[in-house]
Order: structure tokens, then C-alpha cells, then sequence
């Protein structure tokens, strides 16, 4: 893209950018480690991901502070109005996504020890694997502002839908086996509700990235699986 | 041109312009421009200097006629006639569509004079109806209650806010079916501005406005279609809201962004 007569608009739509960037890396890393912490009992790591979430907050109000700056100051039109809107839509995806990873980390600390990482966990490691990548990919296309990657990670949450599903059936066999393994299930429940949730926030960024880059809305209904039972 | 899709139902044209080219002498200013002028929208017209925007305005009223070495190809239909159409009445064209300038040109006469003598130029009328039919158009230039006490004041005394309102409030008078309007906040501070902008939207209620700006934040405000033209071609013309937001053509984009090299 051409630059702004402006010099100092580009600036600061490039420092939007780098925000977003720096958010997405640190969200996206809370997302890997919350789950490594889960599987690996490993409560110094989940602290850790507790421990980022601050950060990530701090950046998501530094954006919006900028954004509506630069909307006072530029009055944006076309591209350029969407790269803001569209920055303050993902800079909040990218907080929930952090606020979710930090839920699962901090079942993570609850459980300890007690994990005795029954099939469920696998379950819930594939789901978490699939959300990762959906994050890396969009982050990606964010940054390529690649409309095509964007899409495909948008027909992904399909697969997350289904595996959430299948982990639900999963930890009610398990909890109808043996009645003590319900609290210990029930919090990976949460956490797979939450994996689902971050695949969701990673098919809005997707959203926005192809208004961003095409000023078009990508459908309403998002596509869905066969996956009813969850809820 | 880029043609897209208009989302709203576009009632029929006021103005219909076709393959409109312009010359001063022998250089071209408007190189073939098609375009409606939607009846009862604004229509905001942005570019760059020198991008034929003025001279396609000039053209609505047949304003070029005044100068030599000037003239008009193309067709500009309006309610069924060629405003280009040698046999045109040019003063009767000009009652039907007003014209109000980049800087106010108040008459060196009093507020109820700059009125009420282009009221008489086209009727006569008595003075108790000319009298409501000035208060009427200072009225529909939301100037009214800034003057009514002081009809025989100089309109040359008056803010230059308030004599731009004058000089719309003067071709709102003789009652004309468009209104064409270049660059009228130019020369004026933002609550003037805004004082114009409200009346632009209160006159389509009534009339065809087309305008000629600088302020892409402006034509964003108070149209619902933009035509964006370069170079004497008219690149793009949609609704507002898309223009702005989501424009089709490269060179549109770069110009409202601020990007233009």
C-alpha cells in the first residue's frame, strides 16, 4: 500500500499494528502453555500463564486508546478506518482468548497433583492443538492480511465443534463410570468449553481480517457441525 | 467508471448526464462523464484540484456560458430536456437550478433586497407577499431568526457564515429544483459549517443538491452519493456510506485516505 502524505498517520497505524502483533504472540503462547501446564501438572507454568494476563489487558486499553486517538485526530476513511476498527475488534478477541487460557491455567493449579490424565486429556490436547493453530494461522493472516488463510481458519471451528463434542461424550462415560472422577471432569469440561470458546474468538478475528482486507462481512451463521450436545 | 451495485432503491434521476465533455479552448476538461443526480439526495462531487469537480457544476446551470473559448459535448438531460440544448432558456434554466459559490456574494444591498431582487427578476408579486415569501427563504436557510429584526441592515454586515446562509437563502427564493453548491463552508468557521450542513439535509427534503467539496469528512456528512473524479474522469460514483468505507477503485481509495502520490 502507498503511504499517507501523512507520515505520522502511517506511524501510528503501524504501531496499532505492532500491538496487535505483540498480543496475538503473547495470547497465542498462554493458549500452548495452559494446556502444557494442564497435561503436565506442571503449576509453575500455569502461574506463569496467570501471570500474563496483565499484560495482555494493559495492551488491549493501549490500543483502544490509540485507535480512538487516531480516529479523532485522522477522521480515517475506507482501508484505513477499517485497519482501526478492525484492530479494536481483534485486540478484544485477543483479551477473551487470554482470559480463557488463564481459566484452564488456573484449574490447572486447583487440580495439581490429582490429574491422573485419563483419555479426556488427550481429547482436550487435540482440541487445544487445533485452537493453537487456528490462532497461528489468523495471527498470520492478520499480518499477511491474507483473506484466504483468514477463510480457512473461519471453516475450521467446524472441527473444534466436533472434537468438543466428542471429549463431552467422553468425560460423561468417565463420570458415570466412577463417581469420583466427577470434580476432576467437570473442570476439564470447562476447559473444553473454553478451548471451544478460543476457536471462537479466533473465527471472529478471522472475520475481521476479511472485512479489513476486503471492506465485505463474511456471513452471518458461522459454520457449524453436527455437534449439538455441548452447549 | 467503476459500476457497482447500489444496495438502495434509486429513485429516478433528476439529472442524467451522459458522456458529458468539457473544453476550455482546446483542452479537455471532463472526458466523458455519466452520472444521475438522484432527485431529492445530496450528490457530493471530491477530487483532487483541477479534477473537473467545479466545471461539471458549471455545467448543471450552464454557468460556462459567460466566458469565450468554453463549451459542453455530451448530454445533460433534466426533466426530459438537454440543459446543453442550444434552444435552452439559460435564465429560466438558472431559476430551476441555483447556484451558491465558494465565498458569499451578498448584493451591497440590504438583507430584504438581496431577497426579494431575485424574487422579482422572475415574478411580480405584491409587497405583502413579498414580504412572506423572503421571511419564508431566510426561514429555509435557518437564517431567519438571526436577521428578522434587522431586514434592512447591509447584507454585506452580516458574519460570513450568515451572508453564505443569505446567498442560499437567495436561491432558495425563486424556488429552484437543484441546488448546486461549491465548496459553500469553505470560507467559514465549523459552527457555520454545521449550520449549513443541517440546512443541507433540511433542503433535500425539497430539492436535488449537488456539492462540490474539499472535505472529504464533509461529503461523508451530508451526501448519500459521492462521484470521485481525477483528471477529468469520473472514477467512481456510489452511495456515500460505501465510498467512504469501502471504495472500488484503487485511486478512490488512495485519495480519501490521504495517500495520493
Amino acid at each position: 500500500m502507498v503511504d499517507h502524505i501523512v507520515k505520522s498517520y502511517d506511524k501510528e497505524l503501524d504501531a496499532l499494528e505492532r500491538r496487535i502483533a505483540e498480543m496475538g504472540g503473547i495470547a497465542e503462547k498462554m493458549v500452548v502453555d495452559a494446556m502444557d501446564a494442564l497435561s503436565g501438572c506442571n503449576a509453575a507454568l500455569a502461574q506463569q500463564v496467570v501471570a500474563s494476563d496483565p499484560r495482555l489487558d494493559a495492551l488491549q486499553r493501549d490500543i483502544e486508546e490509540q485507535a480512538v486517538l487516531t480516529i479523532a485526530r485522522r477522521q480515517p476513511m475506507a482501508v484505513d478506518l477499517r485497519e482501526i476498527v478492525g484492530a479494536i475488534r481483534i485486540a478484544g478477541d485477543l483479551e477473551r482468548v487470554g482470559d480463557l487460557a488463564k481459566n484452564i491455567a488456573k484449574r490447572a493449579i486447583k487440580l495439581g497433583v490429582e490429574s491422573r490424565v485419563p483419555r479426556p486429556i488427550l481429547g482436550l490436547r487435540h482440541m487445544n492443538e487445533v485452537a493453537a493453530e487456528m490462532m497461528k494461522d489468523v495471527l498470520d493472516a492478520y499480518s499477511q492480511r491474507n483473506v484466504a488463510l483468514a477463510r480457512a481458519v473461519w471453516e475450521r471451528d467446524v472441527e473444534l465443534d466436533a472434537l468438543e463434542d466428542s471429549v463431552f461424550r467422553d468425560l460423561l462415560t468417565h463420570m458415570m463410570e466412577d463417581p469420583r472422577n466427577i470434580s476432576f471432569c467437570a473442570h476439564l469440561l470447562f476447559c473444553s468449553k473454553n478451548i471451544e470458546r478460543i476457536g471462537d474468538h479466533a473465527t471472529n478475528v478471522a472475520e475481521t481480517v476479511v472485512y479489513l482486507v476486503t471492506g465485505e462481512n463474511l456471513p452471518n451463521e458461522r459454520p457449524r457441525g453436527a455437534a449439538g450436545a455441548a452447549v | 467508471m467503476n459500476a457497482t451495485p447500489e444496495t438502495q432503491q434509486n429513485p429516478a434521476p433528476k439529472i442524467t448526464v451522459r458522456d458529458l465533455k468539457f473544453f476550455y479552448g482546446d483542452s479537455m476538461a471532463l472526458k466523458g462523464v455519466t452520472l444521475p443526480l438522484h432527485a431529492n439526495k445530496a450528490t457530493s462531487f471530491i477530487g483532487p484540484s483541477g479534477c473537473g469537480k467545479s466545471t461539471l457544476l458549471r455545467v448543471f446551470n450552464r454557468m460556462y456560458e459567460l466566458y469565450p473559448h468554453q463549451r459542453a459535448e455530451g448530454e445533460v438531460m433534466f426533466d426530459g430536456l438537454n440543459i446543453l440544448d442550444p434552444g435552452q432558456d439559460v435564465n429560466l434554466l438558472r431559476s430551476r437550478i441555483g447556484m451558491v459559490f465558494q465565498k458569499p456574494t451578498p448584493f451591497p444591498m440590504s438583507i430584504y433586497e438581496n431577497i426579494a431582487f431575485g424574487i422579482r427578476l422572475y415574478e411580480r408579486i405584491p409587497k405583502s407577499e413579498m414580504d412572506g415569501r423572503v421571511e419564508k427563504a431566510l426561514r429555509g436557510a435557518a437564517l431567519w431568526d438571526e436577521v428578522s429584526g434587522k431586514l434592512n441592515a447591509s447584507g454585506l454586515s452580516l458574519s460570513g457564515g450568515q451572508q453564505q446562509r443569505l446567498c442560499i437563502a437567495r436561491t432558495v427564493a425563486i424556488r429552484p429544483e437543484v441546488i448546486l453548491l461549491d465548496e459553500p463552508c469553505s470560507a467559514l468557521d465549523p459552527i457555520s459549517t454545521a449550520k449549513i450542513e443541517e440546512l443541507i439535509d433540511e433542503l433535500t427534503d425539497e430539492y436535488t443538491i449537488a456539492i462540490v467539496t474539499h472535505s472529504m469528512q464533509q461529503a461523508a456528512r451530508v451526501s448519500q452519493y459521492t462521484a470521485f473524479m481525477y483528471l477529468g474522469d469520473l472514477v467512481e460514483f456510489g452511495e456515500t456510506n460505501r465510498v467512504f468505507t469501502s471504495p472500488g477503485d484503487k485511486r478512490t481509495q488512495d485519495y480519501i485516505t490521504g495517500r495520493f502520490g
